[in-house]
């Protein structure tokens, strides 16, 4: 008999369990969860609707239950619970046992549902409105997961296992209460590099490099339509709903039939789906009627709601609006959503493009804006303090700077030629030693000695001399990339600190390292001449670095330390709040009905 | 002869393409007046007989090089308290939509007379349900004039199909007649991936593709902002970097064309 029977036998002695917030390991699989069971009975089911075997790093092949949510549906974990209870089942050997799994799975393994919201225009507020319909259907208990088949984001995060998914689905599935995002929730990130080139990372590793007349016409046929299906399957036979999101118009019809990030996608799930128009620009009306006629008819017939987003005036006004609609298409106006107060990380790059400050503190931070900058949601969490971002193009724009701050970049060696052609990069080395300078990822790559691409990694071969701000060499490996979650305390201050590394390029570096982990340390530190480096992103999330960091640059803190991920806690929270107030949840609770369409 | 510019939403890039227009009729030596009967703005350009237009109207006037007057934006809307106020060339005008539109009617008919092209701009969707008063602008003048029609879709924010196409489906079946064309603003790539989409969308309205504009970083008089820090002057150079971008992807000739010249 195995040992984790006898912990079995004590949660069948025990009593329903319900949620256990308080406890450490709360939530494994998805919050609000049923912890009747910390330890499944039916381990290992070898179901492949539910769990799958993997590799461990220790003993081989395991059989893997991350992603498992079933025993701990409040439903199933009552009816596994009396049903152990009566029986005389006497352990893990015994052959009822496993009667007691298939009945079970019969009775209550379904499909979950898919709900799809498509947006008359990319920045329609699709991806705000997944995440409130994720923290919605979470509050009430359901399993959630958020899916996004192909996502174009310069903003992206890692996974526990090291995979790479966009920034947004890994917010989305927060909201959704998930603690452990699978790849499959975003299985195609497309990263562009700024030539009409893009990254293409496939379930979570890199792929190569695309055009998008390449991508349509080579990717999306084979891998792209394969791992679509497959990823889709994984999830509804795991969660009991997938709120999937478009990406862009679904009425492109110049590529309506390659288009797997829309229809073809909701096809797969068999999703019923949501249209949401931002009415801030005016034309919603004809957006809305237009979106609808170019679906291909039995296309059409998915979208059962309409969302009509961001309004900024009286909703009074808009509701004769509406009724046309409803009337014109036959389709009801699920929600009519005011412009919402809520501070989260943004998806679009489009929408960055114009940003020139984030903020409105006394101490500015300049951050020079990179042709190609990438994970810029780093430097949110400064604004919890006095501060401005200011993010600058040329040196005039430098006047002031009460800290420097370089970002991420997706092409490292040619963005810092860049910032070398404005005269930027030698205004930062005339400010060494005189406010506090930060290197990120690409950033930080640029702060050494030299940097070396031979085999052209991040565009063609090159070399490059960097700053010099410290004694460190990057170069680039002819293949390889690192992708793992990041925890380790930073030094001067034995503070913990949390965090992602995404890169290809390897750093040495002859400084003082800034963190150290159980097995190694990272980063460069000049105390005296307050220089910082690190390849860990969201190194600002949590206050007590960021809060060095800034009254190193004579920042007035804020009084109260505000953790990063509470605030975006909250913020989810505030979101769902507001759209769920301005939705008619009649219409709302039959789309998301339980039952299978 | 007169053209008119619809857009699929407010800010899909009427101004400048009406500007474009103007400019070209200008080369082509033809003289060309811009027109806009009525425009919320908070932009305003003096012209010569004190009276206030739209900072775009001036903007496509010096364009076709021609002196900026009151009659190429005769109504003017700013919002004060508690409504939105009509000014009729300058003077507050206290006025019924029917006398709105005959004045606009008469500012169009005095360019009409003393210019060979009258390029007007439309405001906000032709076909917006909850903004009444805003159709003097659009449909109602093209049927009070007959005018050939251009919409202007953009491409930047995706769904620009289904925008012409939703526009030219809510505009009455009576009116289409007008509607000769659209153009695809501010696209950014390859323009033969849009070739299929295009022409699937002419042949389900009839009307046919002007031309792709390609996305640039242009600095021209912007309307909605208080302060206009472009101006006429410097918008025309970057106008004319845009008209040799636009060299082989826009038929301006055609449109020149269809306007009755």
């Amino acid at each position: 008999m195995r040992p984790i029977w006898s912990k079995i036998y004590e949660e069948i002695e025990g009593e329903l369990a319900g949620t256990r917030g308080f406890c450490p390991y709360h939530p494994s699989h998805f919050r609000n969860q049923d912890c009747t069971f910390c330890y499944c009975p039916f381990y290992p089911c070898n179901d492949q609707d539910l769990g799958e075997v993997t590799k461990s790093r220790k003993i081989g092949k395991i059989w893997n239950c991350t992603y498992c949510n079933f025993i701990h549906r409040r439903d199933v974990a009552a009816y596994v619970h009396g049903r152990l209870r009566e029986s005389q089942i006497s352990g893990p050997e015994d052959p009822a046992l496993r009667e007691l799994f298939e009945e079970t799975k019969t009775k209550f393994h379904r499909k979950g549902k898919a709900v799809m919201v498509l947006g008359a225009t990319s920045d329609a507020g699709k991806s705000v409105i997944v995440t409130a319909i994720c923290r919605i259907l979470n509050d009430r208990g359901y399993s959630v997961t958020p899916f996004k088949s192909q996502n174009m984001s310069l903003n992206s995060r890692v996974t526990h296992e090291g995979h790479e998914i966009s920034m947004i689905q890994d917010l989305q599935a927060r909201a959704a209460g998930v603690s452990r995002p699978s790849f499959r929730i975003n299985p195609i990130l497309m990263k562009p590099k700024g030539d009409g080139m893009s990254q293409v990372i496939l379930e979570g590793v890199p792929a190569g490099d695309y055009t998008s007349a390449g991508y349509y016409s080579d990717f999306v046929p084979g891998p792209g339509t394969n791992v679509l299906r497959k990823s889709i399957d994984f999830l509804q036979s795991r969660y009991d709903f997938v709120v999937m999101e478009g990406a862009g118009s679904p009425a492109e019809i110049n590529i309506y039939d390659s288009d797997i990030a829309n229809m073809r996608a909701a096809e797969a799930a068999d999703a019923d789906c949501i249209l949401v128009v931002n009415v801030e620009w005016g034309g919603s009306y004809a957006y809305a009627v237009g979106t609808l006629d170019l679906l291909h008819p039995k296309d059409r017939e998915r979208v059962k709601a309409i969302m009509l987003n961001n309004l900024k005036g009286e909703v009074s006004g808009m509701r004769a609006a509406a009724d046309d609609i409803e009337r014109i298409t036959g389709i009801p106006v699920m929600g009519i959503i005011p412009h919402l107060d809520f501070d989260l990380p943004k998806e679009d790059s489009e929408s960055f493009r114009g940003v020139k400050t984030l903020g409105r503190g006394r101490t500015v931070v300049v951050v020079p804006k990179f042709p190609r900058i990438s994970n810029f949601t780093d430097l949110d969490p400064l604004l919890h303090e006095d501060v401005t971002v200011r993010f600058v193009s040329s040196t005039d724009e430098m006047e002031g700077a009460a800290a420097v701050v370089l970002p991420g970049t997706k092409s490292t060696i040619s963005d810092l030629e860049w910032l070398k052609a404005t005269g930027i990069a030698d205004r930062i080395v005339s400010l060494k030693g005189k406010v506090p300078i930060l290197g990120i990822c690409g950033g930080y790559q640029m702060m050494g000695r030299t940097l070396s691409d031979p085999f052209g990694t991040e565009g063609g071969p090159s070399e490059s001399e960097g700053l010099g701000l410290f004694d460190m060499e990057t170069e680039w490996p002819e293949s390889g990339k690192k992708t793992e979650l990041f925890e380790g305390t930073y030094i001067p201050t034995g503070d913990r600190i949390t965090g992602y590394e995404i890169h290809s390029g390897v750093s040495k570096s002859y400084e003082a390292p800034m963190f150290k982990t159980q097995r190694y340390t990272e980063g460069s530190l000049r105390a005296d001449e307050m220089l910082f480096g690190t390849y860990v992103h969201g190194l600002f999330d949590k206050p007590c670095f960021r809060r060095h960091f800034l009254s190193e640059a004579g920042c007035a803190l804020a009084e109260e330390a505000v953790d990063h991920d509470e605030h975006i806690e909250k913020n989810i929270d505030k979101l769902a709040h507001g759209v769920m107030n301005a939705m008619d949840m009649e219409i709302f609770n039959r789309v998301f009905s339980e039952e299978s369409p | 002869m007169r053209i008119m510019f619809l857009g699929t939403s407010s800010n899909s890039g009427k101004t400048t393409v009406a500007a474009m227009m103007c400019r070209y009729a200008a080369i082509q030596g033809v003289s060309a007046a811009p027109f806009k009967a009525s425009n919320l703005s908070s932009s305003w350009y003096i012209t010569e007989s004190g009276a206030p237009i739209g900072i775009g109207q001036a903007f496509q006037a010096v364009a076709s090089g021609v002196i900026p007057e009151a009659d190429m934006n005769p109504i003017l809307l700013r919002p004060e308290k508690g409504g939105v106020a009509r000014y009729l060339k300058g003077r507050l005008r206290d006025m019924s939509d029917e006398t709105a539109v005959s004045e606009a009617l008469a500012s169009f008919d005095s360019l009409s007379g003393r210019y060979g092209l009258v390029v007007c701009e439309g405001s906000g969707s032709p076909v917006e349900l909850n903004l009444s008063g805003s159709d003097i602008a659009n449909m109602r003048m093209v049927r009070e004039r007959s005018i050939p029609t251009i919409i202007v879709g953009d491409i930047e924010r995706g769904g620009v199909f289904a925008a012409i196409y939703g526009t030219w489906k809510l505009i009455p079946e009576e009116d289409r007649e007008y509607l000769q064309g659209f153009v695809i603003n501010r696209f950014r790539g390859d323009v033969s991936v849009l070739y299929p989409g295009i022409e699937e969308l002419e042949s389900m309205t009839g009307m046919r593709c002007f031309g792709v504009i390609p996305y640039m970083d242009l600095r021209v008089p912007e309307e909605d902002t208080s302060e206009s820090k472009v101006s006429c002057q410097e918008g025309l150079r970057s106008l004319e970097d845009l008209l040799l971008a636009c060299k082989d992807s826009v038929d301006l000739n055609g449109m020149l064309r269809i306007s009755g010249a």
